[in-house]
């Protein structure tokens, strides 16, 4: 058990990314809201651009609505959660029914959210259980290889929204320097270069957001 | 009881937690469903189940012989205990699979039978499953919550212990391996029993796969991994049909299935749990035969009753099944699944006719069984009220080193008051059922 192969490793590796970025959205989408009460209620407009999706929203209150819930909206948060869940059903055997669970209730909490919408806060609710998930992958899977395929494309991820959201320079070195970590535990194949490159760019800020975002979208070779 | 009564929201709400759920296709669109759980269980003393269990294994055993010599010697038919035309026309008889001898020459690993106890607490075999039968997962896990959530309901009662079930499917594994990893071999996440594909392989250890890093090179199997890496695969549960198996022998448009692992399985290079070709034994046209088949090649007489079955093949029969058809169940021979199954007395005039017509222009085709009374389980209803339920019970029985049955089983109820018709697919339920130690 464990025999990492090209499909398995992809799983994982997507399993991470999309729970980090239900996870980092949906704190973002906490801000946004936030922001939307009374300094700027137009906001929606710049969250969807900053994260590069679509907007599709005509008002605030539309995108409070719909953004976290709309299953037919591949952007959605929870069409993101989805797509998490589909790559963890697959991995039962390497991550455990335990661990697999967190993300059924990260589901169930979007939607028990969207049933009884009197208030955007129970959304709260999904980001612990995807902590809880996190927490699961560190403490349940032995295989050390596994755990940091998922972390590899959990990192990957939140620097790419990092990245997009112009978080300070010294947030996303941080974050870089988690990654790389990652990468190394991972044993995935990667191109060399971009790590070069992308080293030289970080002990020299600021950072070029944009250009550090479009190089590190060519690290993983496969 | 009244502890898993209390309870039973707590374990329903943990099976859809941990994902305990089967596919279903509507209107071709594939959901998820959950599989309604009933936290009353199905009690079986323990000197009924060592009844059933000496019949079941007498049962296995002797189509294990059966399969053994179909795809052999063919004494069976030379010597004209069944008529050559129900082997060969039957859909799950395999020609590829003839002279094939698997590894220790056993070709039903898993077997599910169904059963039921009528009114009069007799037992009934109502199919043999010896395909990819499921359904085994599913009293494991709730099992395991129902003790967690109701441990008092399980201190002084004397319930033996279900959740060895992995552990009697990796020893089968193990005993038929060729030398290699396990692996258990599943059509993918949109398969109806994927649950059940991915829990087993947590469970036992062996790797889940779709196949795809599975190649086959000089008659061997083996499983590559990231770095290409090649592991030798010595045993392959698989959750897939015959037909899709292979397509270099089999259905050549399969893309679900392992190129040339026929040809690897027919070398002794890998053992194939179950067997290719198991569908002739459980056809609903040999599931007559099968008290013969006890007689023919153990000495025995079953200990497990058939229900009344007729074929309409046999002239005596058919006028039977004509002269009485509105108190018979006829069934398909090559359906499942709840599927392929009329009861006589809910035909229209203009449908019995039809009916009829066909019965009498393909008679191998249908069976025909007496209407078993069923003795009724309980059930909690929607508003919390116990309400009587046609229930079956499917038995698995593993065969390895020797032939065990697994202390416990998959009880399925029907929800529908009216109906006989107990599968998940058609929106039964299930039990625990629990097998008492003393």
């Amino acid at each position: 058990m464990g025999i990492i192969t090209v499909d398995k490793t992809d799983h994982l590796f997507w399993l991470g990314r999309y729970t980090e970025r239900v996870y980092t959205t949906l704190r973002y989408f906490f801000q946004s809201a936030d922001q939307m009460i009374d300094s700027n209620p137009g906001h929606y407009d710049e969250f969807c651009r900053k994260i590069g999706i679509e907007n599709v929203y005509e008002t605030k209150e539309s995108f409070l609505l719909q953004y976290p819930f709309d299953e037919n909206n591949s952007d959605s948060i929870i069409s993101n959660l989805n797509r998490a869940y589909d790559n963890a059903i697959v991995m039962r055997d390497y991550i455990g029914t335990e661990t697999m669970a967190y993300i059924q209730l990260a589901i169930d909490d979007i939607h028990n959210a969207n049933r009884n919408i009197t208030t955007i806060a129970d959304l709260v609710l999904a980001i612990d259980h995807i902590l809880a998930f996190w927490g699961c992958v560190n403490d349940m899977i032995d295989n050390e290889q596994i755990r940091n395929i998922i972390k590899l494309g959990k990192g990957l991820e939140r620097l790419d929204l990092y990245l997009s959201l112009d978080l300070p320079d010294s947030d996303i070195i941080r974050e870089y320097r988690r990654m790389k970590q990652f990468l190394a535990k991972s044993k995935l194949r990667y191109d060399e270069g971009v790590i070069n490159t992308a080293d030289s760019m970080t002990v020299e800020p600021p950072l070029n957001h944009k250009n550090l975002k479009n190089l590190l979208r060519n690290l993983i070779t496969e | 009881m009244n502890e898993l009564i209390k309870n039973a929201e707590t374990i329903n709400r943990l099976l859809a937690r941990y994902g305990v759920k089967f596919g279903i296709y509507k209107n071709g669109e594939f959901k998820e469903q959950l599989f309604p759980f009933d936290p009353i269980p199905r009690i079986i003393k323990n000197g009924e189940y060592k009844f059933l269990e000496k019949g079941l294994k007498q049962r296995v055993n002797a189509l294990n012989c059966f399969l053994s010599d179909i795809y052999g010697e063919k004494r069976l038919v030379r010597d004209g205990v069944i008529p050559e035309e129900f082997i060969y026309s039957a859909k799950g008889f395999l020609p590829p699979c003839d002279g094939v001898t698997p590894p220790k020459n056993i070709y039903s690993h898993i077997s599910g039978i169904d059963l039921v106890q009528s009114k009069d607490n007799n037992w009934y075999i109502l199919e043999d499953n010896l395909r990819v039968p499921s359904g085994a997962s599913y009293p494991m896990i709730a099992r395991e919550l129902q003790r967690r959530s109701a441990p008092d309901a399980f201190s002084e009662t004397g319930v033996v212990d279900n959740r060895n079930y992995a552990d009697m499917l990796k020893e089968v594994m193990d005993y038929v391996n060729t030398g290699g990893i396990n692996v258990i071999l599943s059509p993918g996440r949109y398969n109806a029993a994927f649950f059940e594909h991915s829990y087993l392989a947590e469970k036992t250890g062996a790797v889940l796969t779709t196949g795809k890093e599975i190649v086959c090179e000089n008659d061997n199997l083996y499983y590559i991994d990231y770095n290409e890496k090649k592991q030798r695969v010595g045993a392959v549960y698989r959750r897939i049909s015959d037909e899709y198996l292979d397509p270099m022998t089999f259905y050549e448009e399969s893309v679900i299935g392992i190129p040339h692992i026929f040809e690897a399985y027919k070398k002794g290079n890998v053992a194939l749990l179950n067997a290719p070709g198991n569908g002739v034994a459980d056809d609903k046209g040999i599931y007559y035969f099968v008290p013969k088949m006890i007689k023919y090649y153990l000495g025995e007489e079953a200990v497990l009753m058939n229900a009344p079955t007729y074929l309409p093949y046999y002239d005596n029969d058919m006028r039977y099944v004509l002269d009485n058809f509105d108190s018979l169940v006829i069934k398909d021979v090559a359906e499942a699944g709840g599927y392929g199954v009329v009861f006589g007395n809910s035909l229209t005039k203009e449908k019995k006719a039809e009916f009829i017509s066909l019965l009498k222009s393909e008679p191998r085709r249908f069976i025909a069984q007496e209407v078993i009374d069923f003795y009724d389980l309980d059930i909690l209803d929607t508003d919390g009220k116990r309400v009587p339920r046609k229930a079956d019970l499917r038995a698995f029985v593993l065969s390895g080193s020797e032939t065990k049955v697994w202390a416990s089983g998959l009880t399925r109820f029907s929800r529908n008051p009216d109906s006989f018709i107990v599968n998940s697919s058609q929106g039964g339920g299930f039990k625990d059922t629990w097998v008492l130690s003393r």
